[in-house]
């Protein structure tokens, strides 16, 4: 077990004109123990960064320490790092029980303590009846926990998860992120879990570090990055679906301030510490961000301070628990979430309410969030 | 009813096409058996000269049934017991061929499966199986030269087992990179997470799963080696001789002797039957190219 740092990391593959900056200056510390997810779209670093802390790729600058000692130029074999692969990475032509030995065979574990461990993690993982057979005849999610007890059979320093749900059917999804959130819980180590999917790790990890573009954009928990997110990329990728975005300018009215949407009649109220915000910047152009959740049909709930939206639906996405309305308001389109049995229909006109302290307001240059 | 006019008339169509393809596949059956006849015929009277005796090898009437059968021929072409001595002379140069080839060629082969890039690409890899293009008497007399300003000279088996290199090397580069690409990185890299140090873990996870790939390039190789006549004619013949170049020796005067040199080609061809029986298993599934995946 570890606590696992990054400092100032970079990564560059090639060089001269062709080189690609695929992580940039990251700062990145996991205590122990702790499950972080690390977070982001494809290409945007993720996997180049778990590759450099398990020692696969080398690190163009910057340390990686694990306790304080500096493991940057290690070997993977030095490390101590476990890791369970996308594609499971099974060793085809060995059994199960061969498969979850193979770490313990090169510490020299003599064969009957290693076969007492491969059917405690056996058990643990509920794959004893598979121990015989070879990972081929074997299904996806029996794979997939084949592959979490070679990671665990040893006690690594860190515990790494690439993508490992990405093969699975919804309903394995769902045992799995169970059974890991349990072995997190009774094993106490430190993980981490690169995915791309915000709900996996929304679901499992303590911390979770957003990237975007070869950077860290972000890093904490659900509600921080879900009501405070750092930038409009971490806005846009928390959230289900995704945080809606205007254009807007700020305009005087009756002695306060508003955003008035560009080619549009929608106008947002403001908190009062928004607008002190927005002032202080002095700035001409802003992005306004409102998550669909945030967006009511009903008048009367809450404060009689609501802001107040008028717009036409264009779709009405009825998904069973909920619906989606996607609505129109000059060229501005939006979204809300509302109850399923909400009946109208395209074309009609709605108003929806909001709460002016819901409201996000984005730096339109840096995407960087003001308030 | 239209739609049970439909039906019909769909069955109909089905058994139709069921019954073409009945006639394509007799077709077919017919064009193998011709094919098996054409392959086999050469086989076959092969075999039975090499039981005839040498007047009836001359008859202008040939026959296809020994008249009287000559087993002596087999004892006969011993007689010059240098000829026992050229089969092991070809069996040294095509096993040491074979270990030299796979060694390379593996070590090639990895590289450019694993390094493309640092390798020099897809390009390199392809030029080195394009120098098995060339029509090798291009190079036979250059390479004569060549060899015969070598400490061991071109008449020893050192020199046919570096010669073959240059035709049993592009091809089993080629191929083992081929294996080494569809064995997924990921189960090396997983070994060194394991804590296994790069070539132990080639050695324990790489190399079984492309090993019947590699009994196929070593059969591929062997066979070539084994048969090679044009290098071996001009390199090779009085330290050492292959058994391809003994074979035209087997004459009378101005008589060639057809049943001698039959039954010498017969007994040379029982090592690489007898090889390719006893790894026909490897070899099926390595030439199929699809060692790992499942």
């Amino acid at each position: 077990m570890a606590r696992v740092t990054l400092a100032d990391v970079n990564k560059i593959y090639g060089t001269g004109t062709r080189a690609v900056h695929a992580v940039q200056d990251l700062d990145l510390t996991i205590n122990d123990g702790e499950f972080v997810a690390l977070l982001g779209p494809s290409g945007c670093g993720k996997t180049s960064t778990l590759r450099m802390i398990v020692g696969l790729e080398s690190v163009t600058s910057g340390r990686i320490r694990f306790d304080g000692q500096d493991v940057t130029h290690l070997e993977p074999q030095q490390r101590n790092v476990a890791m369970a692969f996308e594609t499971y990475a099974l060793y085809p032509n060995f059994t199960i029980e061969e498969n979850l030995t193979f770490p313990l065979e090169v510490q020299g574990v003599p064969p009957k303590e290693r076969r007492r461990r491969a059917h405690q993690v056996a058990e643990m993982l509920r794959i004893t009846p598979v121990l015989k057979e070879k990972p081929p005849g074997l299904s996806g999610g029996q794979q997939q926990r084949v592959s979490l007890g070679r990671a665990l059979i040893r006690e690594p320093a860190v515990f790494i998860l690439d993508e490992v749900m990405s093969h699975l059917d919804a309903h394995l999804k769902f045992q799995m992120l169970f059974d890991l959130k349990r072995l997190h819980r009774d094993l106490k180590r430190t993980m981490i879990y690169v995915t791309h999917d915000q709900v996996e790790a929304l679901a499992l990890a303590d911390r979770i570090a957003v990237m975007s573009n070869a950077k860290l954009q972000q890093v904490g928990g659900r509600a921080a990055l879900y009501n405070r997110p750092a930038n409009a990329f971490v806005a846009d990728f928390i959230g289900e679906p995704p945080t809606n975005f205007f254009t807007a300018r700020p305009l005087q009215e009756n002695g306060s301030l508003t955003m008035q949407v560009d080619n549009s009649t929608l106008r947002f109220q403001l908190s009062s510490e928004a607008q002190a915000a927005v002032n202080a910047t002095g700035g001409e152009r802003f992005i306004v961000g409102l998550r669909p959740q945030n967006l009511t049909l009903d008048p009367n709930r809450g404060d009689p301070n609501r802001g107040r939206l008028k717009a036409a639906i264009a779709i009405n996405e009825y998904l069973g628990e909920r619906s989606i309305l996607t609505l129109e308001s000059g060229k501005a389109r939006f979204r809300a979430l509302v109850p399923p049995e909400t009946a109208a229909g395209q074309r009609d006109i709605i108003d929806l309410f909001y709460d002016p302290t819901r409201v996000m307001i984005f730096d339109a240059e840096t995407e960087d969030l003001i308030v | 009813m239209a739609a049970t006019a439909d039906i019909a008339q769909a069955n109909t169509q089905a058994a139709q096409t069921a019954e073409r393809w009945r006639a394509v596949r007799y077709l077919f059956l017919i064009f193998l058996g011709f094919w098996l006849l054409f392959t086999l015929f050469p086989l076959y009277f092969m075999a039975i000269t090499a039981f005839k005796s040498a007047a009836e090898t001359n008859l202008t009437q040939p026959t296809f049934w020994p008249q009287e059968w000559f087993p002596e021929n087999f004892v006969g072409v011993f007689a010059e017991p240098t000829n026992f001595s050229a089969l092991v002379d070809s069996f040294i140069i095509a096993t040491g061929n074979t270990l030299l080839s796979l060694l390379l060629g593996s070590l090639a082969g990895y590289a450019f499966a694993r390094f493309p890039r640092q390798a020099g690409g897809e390009n390199m890899a392809f030029w080195m199986l394009s120098n098995r293009m060339f029509p090798p008497v291009a190079i036979l007399v250059p390479m004569f030269f060549l060899f015969d300003n070598t400490p061991w000279g071109t008449d020893s088996h050192i020199s046919l087992i570096i010669l073959y290199l240059v035709f049993n090397l592009p091809l089993a580069t080629w191929l083992m990179m081929v294996f080494f690409r569809d064995v997924p990185h990921e189960l090396e890299e997983a070994a060194y997470l394991d804590g296994w140090k790069p070539l132990r873990a080639f050695v324990k996870v790489t190399l079984p799963l492309v090993l019947p790939g590699m009994i196929s390039v070593a059969m591929l190789c062997w066979i070539f080696a084994w048969n090679e006549y044009l290098f071996a004619n001009l390199f090779v013949g009085s330290d050492v001789r292959t058994y391809t170049i003994v074979i035209p020796t087997f004459t009378h005067g101005s008589q060639t002797l057809w049943n001698l040199q039959m039954a010498f080609s017969l007994i040379a061809m029982i090592p690489p039957v007898v090889l390719f029986i006893v790894l026909r298993r490897y070899m099926v599934r390595g030439l199929s190219l699809g060692v790992v995946k499942g």
